[in-house]
């Protein structure tokens, strides 16, 4: 990366830096600090989840999965896309109308149990832990590939992890959750700035999108294997075809028929199980506002998606013929073939905008880490500060005591993740980093999906939940996961070891069914009646739109300065 | 500021609504989970749906997963909280409704 490339980069951080110091929360309260004031518009929500959602496994991981596995790679953008569908249909609404701090404050008051709310904080944790780390690594290997110098004697991917923990993590302690949800926004508009501008280059230049996949689909897929210390071509083998190649736009090159399946249901029902993500909902006005941001985050997850899914097939199709006239492709290359495929929208970039524009992919590729970074370290807080130092060590805690332990919490999580980054991420381990990242992001998906949205959504649905069965459900979800996928690492990835890898098709409906049975054993809270009044009533709804109306039209009735100040207050 | 008691639902009203609305989820739910594991399954069961060439060479399997599924999501996300938010305008609110009604709010 040379300078221009570098100055693109800190002007873009500086930008997001000082957004959030603008419009960091004035007051010391945990209502501003973890949920921006409970004020956050559709539009700005929709933006921040999309900021907060997509990481570097959504920017650089999907092009890269179509790019070296063609129609199967594809799966990967379907299954992130339509996580959402179930979170509008069974989670947004009632989850904000129910209000609380965080998944396990919500699942500990709706069930009046303080044992679910300390067994929901580590299940939440763990997958924190689990989508945090694979963020830092990828900082790391993006710093690394796109920057190539360390500061201060320190390794490039060291200064990556440290450099990007430090940024968010000052940005995250400062700003809270009013300044990271600006700052996610912008993030994610910067994020997909980059992607349309990127398209726009590709198509601008002649791209054929239906002519290109058709085209490659007349041969063999082929990737670059490493064999006795040298790169050469191989032809994938179709998994759904036994002696046959895989193609580009047929499935078969990654999955069989059962791996598409578990594959597509692991990442459908972990969405509705980040803690990161269902967070952003508590900061709704209103359950319909959230239901409807959700409407607004299938459409922008759409584009994003699609942008992602067609970037990564023109790589395919453009970068061969790319090498000739740039011969800085060379060394990246096997016969015109990626030897790393995450390599796809920063080469693109470079060859589409010189310098400049390989800058403009770096800085999205970090921008995305960077931001899903700030809503884990934003939930993790919550998690602990709220959920444990609030409730268990200090019940007498001040609100400028609560904020600055969740500030401390936000420091200590940071560099927790940093240093297993660092731990997992020696020198001489480079090449194999990259499936480490997707490795662990998609199994934060799926202990997500099978420890918590199965008792998530029984909670919300089902009146009988009971908070021994709560627990019994995700600790059951949870050791049926870890234990599925520990096994599926021993077995290798074909055949049901597909299912292992993947296990939320077998660990949620055990979760759910362990639920239902502890529950139907056992005794329903105290004021259950009270509890779905506020979860699935609309009163506060109301209120809180007639409110905004009166204040309108006290607004509209006395535009002097004194009248809007007395309403806005 | 309007008191707690100008806006308020009774137990059995919600009870029919979260009922209603349930019934609304799951259907749209099943919608969604056809959908979705139909265009990787047809493709075990039909080979036009995967070696066919609709648009501009894509095959079917293709067109739907880069596209069409995405499409899918919002227009089926859309529905389904339109017909949620209607679902809850018309059960819930009580007297109220009427001055909503006028209000477009609704």
């Amino acid at each position: 990366m040379n300078t221009a490339s570098l100055v693109v980069l800190v002007s873009l951080l500086i930008i997001v830096g000082g957004l959030a110091l603008v419009i960091r929360p004035r007051g010391v309260s945990t209502l501003d600090f973890y949920l921006a004031g409970q004020r956050v518009g559709v539009a700005t929500n929709a933006s921040a989840i999309c900021g907060d959602y997509f990481s570097a496994a959504s920017f650089l991981g999907v092009a890269a999965a179509v790019y070296v596995s063609g129609l199967d790679g594809v799966w990967y953008a379907t299954g992130f896309a339509a996580g959402f569908v179930p979170v509008l249909l069974f989670v947004a609404a009632p989850l904000r109308r129910f209000g609380e701090f965080s998944i396990p404050d919500f699942l500990g008051r709706r069930l009046d149990s303080d044992r679910v709310r300390l067994v929901a904080v580590g299940v939440v944790q763990l997958i924190i832990l689990s989508y945090l780390v694979p963020q830092a690594v990828g900082s790391g290997i993006t710093w690394q590939l796109l920057v190539g110098q360390g500061i201060g004697g320190l390794s490039p991917y060291a200064t990556g992890v440290l450099v990007s923990t430090a940024a968010i993590t000052g940005l995250v302690a400062f700003g809270g959750m009013r300044g990271t949800t600006w700052t996610q926004a912008v993030q994610f508009l910067l994020l997909l700035s980059a992607l349309v501008w990127l398209a726009i280059a590709v198509l601008g230049s002649g791209f054929n999108y239906g002519a290109s996949v058709a085209e490659l689909a007349t041969d063999p897929l082929v990737n670059p294997v490493h064999v006795d210390g040298d790169w050469e071509l191989a032809t994938t083998p179709n998994r759904l075809e036994a002696d046959a190649p895989a193609s580009f736009a047929e499935p078969g090159a990654r999955y069989g028929g059962l791996g598409q399946v578990a594959l597509i249901i692991t990442l459908v029902m972990g969405t509705a199980g980040l803690p990161h993500v269902m967070n952003r909902y508590f900061t709704s006005p209103t359950g319909t506002a959230a239901r409807m941001t959700t409407v607004w985050v299938l459409g922008l997850a759409g584009l994003f998606y699609a942008l992602a899914v067609m970037l990564g097939t023109a790589a395919r199709a453009l970068i061969p013929d790319a090498v000739a006239d740039h011969p800085w492709l060379e060394e990246l290359t096997v016969d015109g073939v990626l030897r790393v495929p995450e390599h796809a929208l920063p080469v693109l970039g470079r060859i589409y905008g010189g310098e400049a524009g390989l800058g403009l992919v770096a800085a999205g590729a970090l921008i995305a880490v960077m931001s899903t970074i700030a809503g884990l370290l934003l939930a993790s807080a919550a998690s602990w500060g709220h959920d444990v130092y609030e409730r268990h060590i200090n019940p007498q805690a001040t609100q400028r005591q609560a904020v600055r332990a969740g500030r401390s919490t936000v420091v200590v999580v940071a560099f927790a993740s940093a240093g297993l980054a660092l731990g997992l991420r020696p020198e001489s381990l480079t090449a194999l980093l990259p499936s480490i990242v997707a490795t662990m992001v998609t199994w934060a998906f799926a202990l997500a999906g099978s420890a918590l949205t199965p008792v998530f959504i029984l909670a919300i649905w089902w009146r009988r939940t009971t908070a021994a069965g709560a627990v019994a459900g995700m600790v059951v979800g949870a050791l049926a996961a870890v234990t599925m996928f520990a096994a599926g690492a021993l077995i290798g990835d074909r055949g049901l070891g597909e299912v292992f890898m993947t296990p939320t098709m077998v660990a949620a409906p055990l979760a759910a069914a362990t639920t239902v049975l502890v529950s139907r054993r056992t005794t329903v809270p105290a004021g259950l009646e009270r509890i779905w009044l506020k979860m699935h009533g609309t009163a506060a709804d109301r209120q809180a739109v007639r409110l905004a109306r009166l204040t309108i039209a006290g607004v509209d009735q006395r535009p002097d300065d004194r009248g809007v100040g007395d309403a806005q207050r | 500021m309007t008191s707690d008691s100008d806006e308020h639902d009774t137990p059995a009203e919600v009870d029919a609504t979260v009922r209603t609305l349930r019934r609304v989820a799951v259907g749209y739910f099943v919608v969604f989970l056809v959908a979705i594991g139909g265009v990787p399954g047809l493709t075990l069961v039909l080979d036009w749906w995967s070696k066919g060439r609709v648009i501009g060479g894509m095959s079917p399997s293709f067109v739907m997963a880069a596209f069409g599924l995405y499409v899918f999501f919002f227009v089926i996300g859309l529905a389904a909280a339109t017909l949620s938010t209607a679902v809850e305008s018309r059960m819930l609110g009580g007297p109220d409704d009427d001055a909503a009604d006028e209000d477009g709010l609704k």
